[in-house]
């Protein structure tokens, strides 16, 4: 056997071993959602792209032929302020719902794990009924001739029935009860992991609670805090129904104009181009967390 | 004394968060009140409570396709939960973990199925398997389903990675044990809490969708939400409410059963165990 | 957390047993002699008339649900519809179907019962020879008040635009339920494609949404039956849910003409089973059969032998039972071509400056 044969099959074995070491986990962990993400996400986007620079023909199908208007066609002021007011809503309901999704987290995570669990279990079994029945059920709730307004009556505390159902007020509350696992679990996940000695050190040094929150448990589970952003504020982005149901009807967010596109209009080159200006919007709000939140250190993204 | 004032403050504190989260509970569940009594309803359509009857379970006991709805239901989000669990655990590890070319485009799509619209979604896996030939129904929906609840899993187990110290798996295979056994045994135990997190999110998305299941079911694959949707359009009939009590029923049931079962397993465990000595 | 892992291998396994038996259950059915796959409305059609098919014909009929016209047009168009014999899309989507070769042609020759039908239902603008659509149930849009509350008499539409009726009215919703409304009030067109004409319906629409206090599709009937609203635009099967929580309520008598729309029966270009479907069609257009599924679907039908035979609680029903001069004084949404983005843009300002 020469030296260049050794060679040979010492460099095989590295390989073989790098493979092992390296590949072969890498291929089995990042394979699947490598397939999936570019089978089923990725081949439908482009078909989405491809029709968003087409255009529509006479009776709402696609016509084959080039054009940027489906894009230009957003820069009229109608859809500008569609798209303002989808992101106010988005930002709205991300707001109330990290404010009371983070302390409500923070109480199940402090609990032992089989509490806890049963705790999460809880706040998910509502949502494994009809999310539609759950809404009317709440309109049912606050009608003029609710339960609410019964009992309220009967005590003698008003005397005409309160005005709740088609107000701002239900919308909210419709938005917080579909929206609020979408914030606690990716909080619980981050919560729960976080280091109790870190806050009895802080307190240990004087820090008044306060204090410990903000610099030290904030920035721990800032991790967990930035993905139920994310889970609530993209989809609050398309949704439409809630204010649909309970806000008395008359709304139009970016998530009912591209319904519109597709089913009533049959416009779909510019449903499809709407659909490719939320996922840029989205896109660069990740972009933004993590050039502002200083995120890529923590590895979220 | 101030040990003493800080213990008050702290039980004072804990009352307050205790009372905090009964509020949010009282407020998830007080529609779902609300639906269960309405279910009893004796009216055609729901407007305001007008007497007790239980004639719309009358109606859907001899209704022998709910049941069906029901298991499609069921079957389609437990399967679709079960897949999008393993894709999502291993993708958000391998994602972390290793470096690939097509990385950065992965992680980018992941956040498409979360912010499409679900009619662009279900519209664009429609043409898909119909260019691919795949049959619509249970398995379309299946893997639609996957698709969308695999991101929601991994952007939970990032959560949970982050910052997570792995040290201990290094530790795992400088001791011998070689990848696969650090992974069931060191690697997933820790990230157990995100994979709950991640299967319970999966579970709820797949079991309420119904625009997306719309477009790709075909014959023999209606599953509840489908039909609920449908009942809606003519009318809100107690009969809706009837059913999304079931729905929540037999999901409480097959908790309630499964714990059982596990406690007299661990009972029957723990006898054989003790009559060894 | 044990537990966890173990309710879900438990939860696994139930699963996979369970799609075995059903594997098994779907080989079983797969051996009857005929299916006929419909994808229809759900509580739209009498069990005992589908099970008098069943019977007559050994044929298993099964039912697929779909929520609206429209997502089952879209399903239709990308190819969605091969393995359904039956789609009950509404006689607005028809053009863009027929239009998109999305549909079969059906053999008027088996359909013998096609007769039964009121001639005003053969043969029309977008089925010159009807080759396509088979109209089933119908649905007239007409406004409904409570006379105790309502504040005026409403004789047109132009009447929902009074300022009396600030925050009073409960309405239907939609583009194309909406604008051939306000098209209607102003004397144009229904179906108009002239851009003027839309704009000045805009206009009318942005009076009418200031008196508006509701705007939904599928329980419009709720805000009147609560007492929320005192007049409601609704589809005249809701009007017949809300008698009968509050029978006070009147269907105002309109000289305008009314929306009529039809939920039409088509067989998918690539349906396996076409002559079940023509046989279940000439089936449902027997004036007995359509009489009896009319006694648990009480909705206005376009089967005049069917009619004659019905009895008093369904000619009498005071949603259906409307004045004979608004019945013939109908209109159809058509398709409007490229003038429909036109409407789209401004709806969506309609809706945006709420």
């Amino acid at each position: 056997m020469n030296s260049s044969d050794t060679v040979k099959i010492n460099s095989r074995l590295t390989k073989r071993r790098h493979f092992k070491r390296n590949t072969a986990p890498a291929l089995a962990m990042a394979g699947p959602v490598t397939f999936w993400m570019l089978f089923f996400v990725l081949l439908p986007l482009l078909y989405v792209i491809f029709i968003s620079f087409m255009s529509r023909d006479l009776y709402g199908g696609i016509a084959f032929e080039f054009t940027t208007e489906n894009y230009t066609n957003m820069l009229k002021p109608v859809y500008l302020n569609v798209i303002w007011q989808s992101i106010k809503l988005a930002f709205f309901t991300t707001l109330i719902c990290l404010l009371i999704g983070y302390p409500f987290a923070y109480y199940i995570a402090r609990k032992p794990s089989k509490v806890a669990a049963k705790l999460l279990m809880l706040i998910m079994i509502p949502f494994w009924t009809n999310s539609l029945v759950r809404l009317y059920s709440l309109g049912l709730l606050a009608a003029p001739k609710g339960f609410i307004n019964i009992v309220l009556q009967k005590l003698g505390l008003i005397s005409e029935p309160l005005q709740m159902l088609h107000t701002n007020g239900i919308v909210v509350v419709g938005l917080l009860i579909s929206m609020l696992p979408f914030a606690v679990l990716p909080l619980y996940a981050s919560i729960e992991k976080l280091d109790k000695s870190y806050l009895e050190a802080s307190s240990d040094l004087g820090a008044r609670p306060a204090v410990t929150f903000w610099k030290v448990t904030v920035p721990l589970t800032l991790p967990g805090i930035v993905a139920s952003i994310i889970l609530v504020f993209i989809p609050s982005l398309g949704m439409y129904y809630v204010p649909e149901t309970l806000g008395g009807g008359k709304i139009m967010l970016i998530g009912n104009l591209i319904r519109n596109q597709f089913l009533v209009t049959r416009n779909w080159p510019f449903g499809a181009s709407l659909s490719i200006l939320l996922i840029l919007i989205t896109l660069f709000m990740l972009w933004f967390y993590t050039r502002v939140a200083r995120l890529d250190e923590l590895e979220v993204f | 004394m101030p040990k003493h004032k800080r213990e008050r403050k702290k039980r004072i504190g804990q009352r307050i968060a205790t009372g905090f989260a009964l509020l949010i509970y009282l407020f998830i569940y007080a529609p779902i009140a609300v639906m269960i009594v309405f279910s009893f309803n004796d009216q055609e359509t729901n407007y305001f409570w007008n007497g007790f009857t239980l004639r719309w379970y009358e109606k859907l006991f001899y209704d022998s396709s709910i049941v069906e709805y029901l298991w499609v239901s069921l079957i389609i989000a437990v399967s679709a939960t079960i897949l999008s669990v393993i894709i999502g655990t291993l993708g958000a590890v391998g994602l972390v973990r290793f470096e690939f070319k097509l990385k950065k485009l992965v992680n980018q799509s992941l956040y498409i199925p979360i912010v499409i619209p679900e009619i662009v979604l279900g519209i664009s896996l429609l043409i898909l398997f119909d260019f691919i030939k795949l049959p619509l129904g249970f398995i379309a929906i299946i893997l639609a389903h996957v698709t969308f609840c695999v991101p929601f899993v991994i952007i939970i187990m990032r959560g949970r990675l982050a910052g997570l110290d792995l040290s201990v798996e290094e530790a795992s295979m400088d001791l011998g044990a070689n990848r696969m056994t650090t992974f069931f045994r060191i690697t997933l135990p820790m990230l157990l809490p995100g994979i709950i997190s991640g299967a319970f999110m999966s579970f709820t998305l797949s079991i309420d969708d119904v625009i997306i299941s719309n477009f790709v079911a075909g014959p023999y694959s209606t599953t509840l939400p489908v039909k609920i949707l449908s009942l809606v359009k003519t009318g809100l009939s107690p009969e809706v409410n009837a059913l999304a009590t079931i729905m929540i029923l037999v999901m409480l049931f097959g908790i309630l059963a499964n714990s059982i079962v596990q406690a007299v397993l661990r009972k029957r465990a723990s006898t054989v165990i003790k009559s060894y000595f | 957390m044990k537990t966890m892992k173990k309710s879900l291998l438990f939860l696994l396994i139930a699963v996979m047993v369970f799609s075995l038996s059903a594997c098994g259950g779907a080989a079983e059915e797969e051996a009857t002699p005929g299916e006929l796959n419909v994808y229809m409305w759900s509580e739209y059609m009498s069990e005992s008339v589908v099970q008098g098919f069943e019977e007559e014909f050994n044929i298993k009929v099964n039912f697929s649900y779909m929520n609206s016209s429209e997502e089952a047009t879209a399903k239709l168009t990308s190819g969605g519809g091969d393995q359904y014999d039956l789609v009950m899309p509404c006689d607005a989507d028809m053009t863009a179907l027929i239009n998109g070769g999305h549909l079969a042609e059906m053999n008027l020759d088996n359909i013998p019962n096609f007769a039964n039908l009121g001639e005003a239902y053969k043969y029309r603008e977008f089925d010159p020879e009807n080759k396509y659509a088979m109209p089933y149930l119908m649905n007239y849009v007409y406004v409904i008040y409570n006379p105790e509350t309502c504040p005026i008499e409403i004789t047109k539409y132009q009447d929902l635009f009074s300022p009396e009726l600030k925050g009073q009215i409960s309405s239907i919703t939609g583009i194309r339920n909406l604008f051939p409304i306000a098209l209607v009030a102003l004397g144009y067109d229904p179906n108009s494609s002239v851009e003027s004409e839309i704009a000045e319906a805009y206009e009318w629409l942005k009076g009418y949404m200031a008196n508006v206090k509701v705007l939904s599709s599928d329980d419009t009937e709720q805000a009147i039956v609560s007492g929320e609203c005192s007049v409601a635009l609704v589809f005249d099967g809701q009007a017949g849910r809300a008698f009968e929580a509050v029978p006070g309520l009147k269907v105002a008598d309109l000289s305008d003409p009314i929306q009529l729309g039809v939920d039409e029966l088509v067989i998918p270009a690539n349906a396996k089973n076409k002559e079940n479907a023509e046989l279940f069609l000439n089936y449902l257009l027997d004036a007995e059969v359509m009489a009896e599924n009319l006694i648990a679907n009480p909705y206005t039908c376009p089967n005049v032998e069917a009619i004659k035979l019905t009895e008093d609680s369904y000619k009498l029903n005071p949603a259906i039972n409307i004045p004979q001069h608004m019945k013939d004084n109908y209109f159809l949404q058509l398709d409007v071509g490229e003038a429909a983005t036109v409407y789209d843009e401004y709806w969506t300002m309609l809706l945006s400056e709420q």
